[in-house]
């Protein structure tokens, strides 16, 4: 029979293998679902991966899409570390975004460029943090599930987005479009490649993910962090203070999500609609979980799912393979990485011989 | 009461009981799930896939019930992916409930396309009782529904007395209070928990089904619209006890047909605001059912999104 028995270390090589194998995986159940819909997996494959990395300007595109899932993971590594959950990146990028566009529409003219797009990052994180705060402090305070908390916010920051767009800020000239008027030069992020996309926002996002590193790794705050991770119990016997950890971690979380959508409406879509790509916030889980909660790990895996999602963005209308194969491709990897964890965290018996 | 107003409060009331039906099948389901202490936040996810595979039978078969029957099954079998995950692999439980969510909204969104926009020829017919919708007031509100919602209210009644009543509850609360006393008592802590995960992802699905083929009998992408999320919220303000989950299924049910009535007799209020109403109210009563149960000590599960690992005693 099969047998278990706790591991104390983790062999490296399990720990590359299995999200390898998990990715595999989910690649392979992608294509059995593509199957289905009598379209032949390989060439949706090559289609996909065509249209991530195929050319200069497609490769700039992944790059597009990993921005915001690099931003918003690594501040998701940070809350996970503790096993805390913040479902809300989503939310939070909304609420960044509809801060700093108060700053584009209203001080475009009054400021100059780098201090109006300095004045719309500490919008657009103050935006994020504040709508990260109330469920932390629900949480920290009043032991509120912030799982749930978080993911009704989400509903309910969309819910404010549609009714700007569709009251106060809709710009009377869009012919009842529900956009506001395109940001001034002033508010645009500058572009860091000409001819590409590819914004300002990628250096934020890896100087993010190196900060987080180091927080996680060098700092008290970071220590702490991770010891509530392993025993909560334990760490409030040795007197952390949880309730400031849960906030902390959260408004550097929020504000990351909320530098985001910032990024993307300043960088990428220059003017605030109603679309505004908040799903990264749920992908962004996908690529902390991926990551192992590495946040230099995360920007290879935000590469990887940028990838993914430009690819299925371009067969999506060439195609016509819906959109949905991201969802479907990514919480397979998930599925099976969570089931895999079983073997990094278990030997595995079988009649009493040692299988892995 | 002027009588057009009587009319109108009649009408509201009974939309408020379709459309709290929705959610009542998910909480039930999630309230012994969570019971037997593992925790399925795939619930969006299971229920989505049963609007789906709902709403698709009964457009290629017409054959309504069978439709309900089997978007119930999808969501069965959809939660044994969790079940698999969280039991036997003893996962994290979160991110495979969430992973779930993800995965139901990115399948429907998938096999979906070639539905969207289309309708149901017919819904669920209504069903009056003879005798009992004749109680004044009550009667028209409770007794002029169809079968499935009728299904609910046994429901309550039947899965409050199991929970109570009966050994499978006895077992049921035990493997959710102290697996390993219940292991040592001789309860298969596995096969429990296997048993309402399943029972879980199956009333998530009716959940679904019911959606499709009687509130909303057509086909968008993403048409729960969060009601997996707020029923999961709702079983926290139940205390998992099933004829609590009636009253938070019907306040999310009047918010959202109050919100429904005003939008369509045409107010002022912006409707973004009025669209969000049922989610903020949802927030509210999270927060003061979280500080009841602490005030009374009524606990969560004791070992909710704990793996059990027998052999480690």
């Amino acid at each position: 029979m099969l047998k278990f028995e706790k591991r104390e270390n983790i062999p490296l090589h399990l720990r590359i293998l299995i999200p390898l194998i998990s990715i595999l995986l989910g690649v392979l159940i992608g294509g059995i679902a593509v199957m289905f819909s009598q379209v032949n997996p390989l060439t949706v494959y090559k289609a996909i991966f065509i249209g991530a990395f195929g050319s200069t300007y497609v490769f700039s595109e992944t790059i597009v899409v990993a921005i915001p899932l690099l931003l918003i993971s690594v501040g998701l590594i940070l809350v996970f570390k503790m096993n805390y959950w913040n479902i809300g990146a989503y939310g939070q990028y909304i609420m960044g975004a509809i801060f700093c566009t108060y700053f584009a529409l209203n001080s475009a003219e009054t400021m100059s460029r780098p201090i109006l797009l300095m004045m719309m990052c500490i919008a657009g994180m103050v935006g994020g943090a504040l709508w990260a705060l109330i469920p932390a402090a629900l949480k920290a305070y009043w032991k509120v599930n912030e799982v749930i908390t978080t993911l009704l916010l989400n509903y309910i920051a969309l819910y404010i987005l549609k009714f700007l767009m569709y009251g106060p800020w809709r710009n009377p000239r869009s012919f009842g479009f529900p956009l506001t008027k395109i940001f001034d030069l002033n508010a645009q992020l500058p572009k860091l490649i000409s001819h590409t996309r590819i914004h300002l926002g990628l250096i934020f996002g890896i100087i993010a993910a190196i900060i987080i590193w180091i927080i996680i790794k060098k700092t008290k705050f970071g220590y702490e962090i991770r010891v509530i991770g392993e025993n909560e119990i334990a760490a409030r016997y040795a007197g952390i203070n949880i309730a400031k950890n849960i906030i902390l971690a959260m408004i550097i979380s929020g504000g990351l999500a909320g530098l985001a959508g910032m990024a993307q409406i300043s960088g990428i879509i220059h003017m605030l609609q109603i679309e505004i790509n908040p799903d990264y916030g749920y992908t962004a889980i996908i690529v902390a979980w991926l990551s192992g909660l590495n946040a230099l790990t995360a920007m290879i895996v935000s590469f990887f799912l940028g990838g993914l999602f430009a690819g299925a963005s371009q067969i999506q209308i060439t195609m016509k393979v819906p959109i949905g194969i991201v969802g479907l491709i990514e919480s397979s990897i998930l599925f099976f990485l969570l089931g895999g964890a079983i073997l990094t965290n278990y030997k595995l018996y079988y009649k009493g011989r040692k299988i892995i | 009461m002027r009588p057009d107003a009587y009319a109108i409060t009649i009408i509201l009331l009974a939309a408020t009981v379709e459309s709290g039906t929705i959610l009542l099948f998910p909480i039930i389901g999630e309230i012994f799930t969570e019971r037997s202490g593992i925790l399925n936040l795939g619930i969006e996810g299971m229920m989505i896939i049963g609007a789906l595979v709902g709403f698709a039978t009964a457009f290629m078969t017409g054959q309504i019930y069978w439709a309900f029957f089997m978007g119930m099954l999808a969501g069965g079998l959809a939660s044994l992916i969790h079940a698999f995950i969280s039991i036997t692999l003893r996962g994290n439980q979160v991110v495979s409930g969430l992973a779930l969510s993800i995965f139901g909204l990115g399948v429907t969104n998938f096999y979906g396309q070639e539905f969207v926009n289309l309708q149901l020829a017919h819904t669920i017919p209504q069903v009056i009782i003879p005798g009992l919708s004749q109680i004044p007031f009550f009667g028209p509100i409770l007794f002029k529904q169809d079968y499935m919602v009728y299904l609910s209210y046994i429901l309550v009644i039947i899965t409050w007395f199991i929970l109570f009543k009966t050994k499978a509850g006895i077992q049921l609360r035990a493997v959710g209070q102290n697996a390993q006393a219940a292991d040592a008592m001789g309860v298969n802590v596995y096969k429990v928990r296997y048993f309402w995960t399943f029972f879980g992802g199956l009333m998530a699905g009716a959940g679904g089904a019911y959606l499709t083929l009687n509130c909303a009998p057509f086909w968008l992408d993403g048409i729960t619209a969060g009601r997996g999320w707020v029923a999961i919220a709702l079983v926290i303000f139940a205390r998992w006890n099933p004829p609590y989950a009636l009253i938070g299924a019907y306040l999310f049910g009047a918010i959202n047909a109050l919100q429904f009535q005003l939008q369509s007799m045409g107010t002022t209020i912006p409707s973004a605001l009025l669209s969000m109403q049922p989610y903020f109210l949802t927030f509210i009563l999270i927060i003061v059912a979280t500080l009841l149960v602490k005030a009374k000590h009524i606990g969560v599960p004791k070992e909710l999104g704990i793996p059990y690992a027998r052999e480690e005693k």
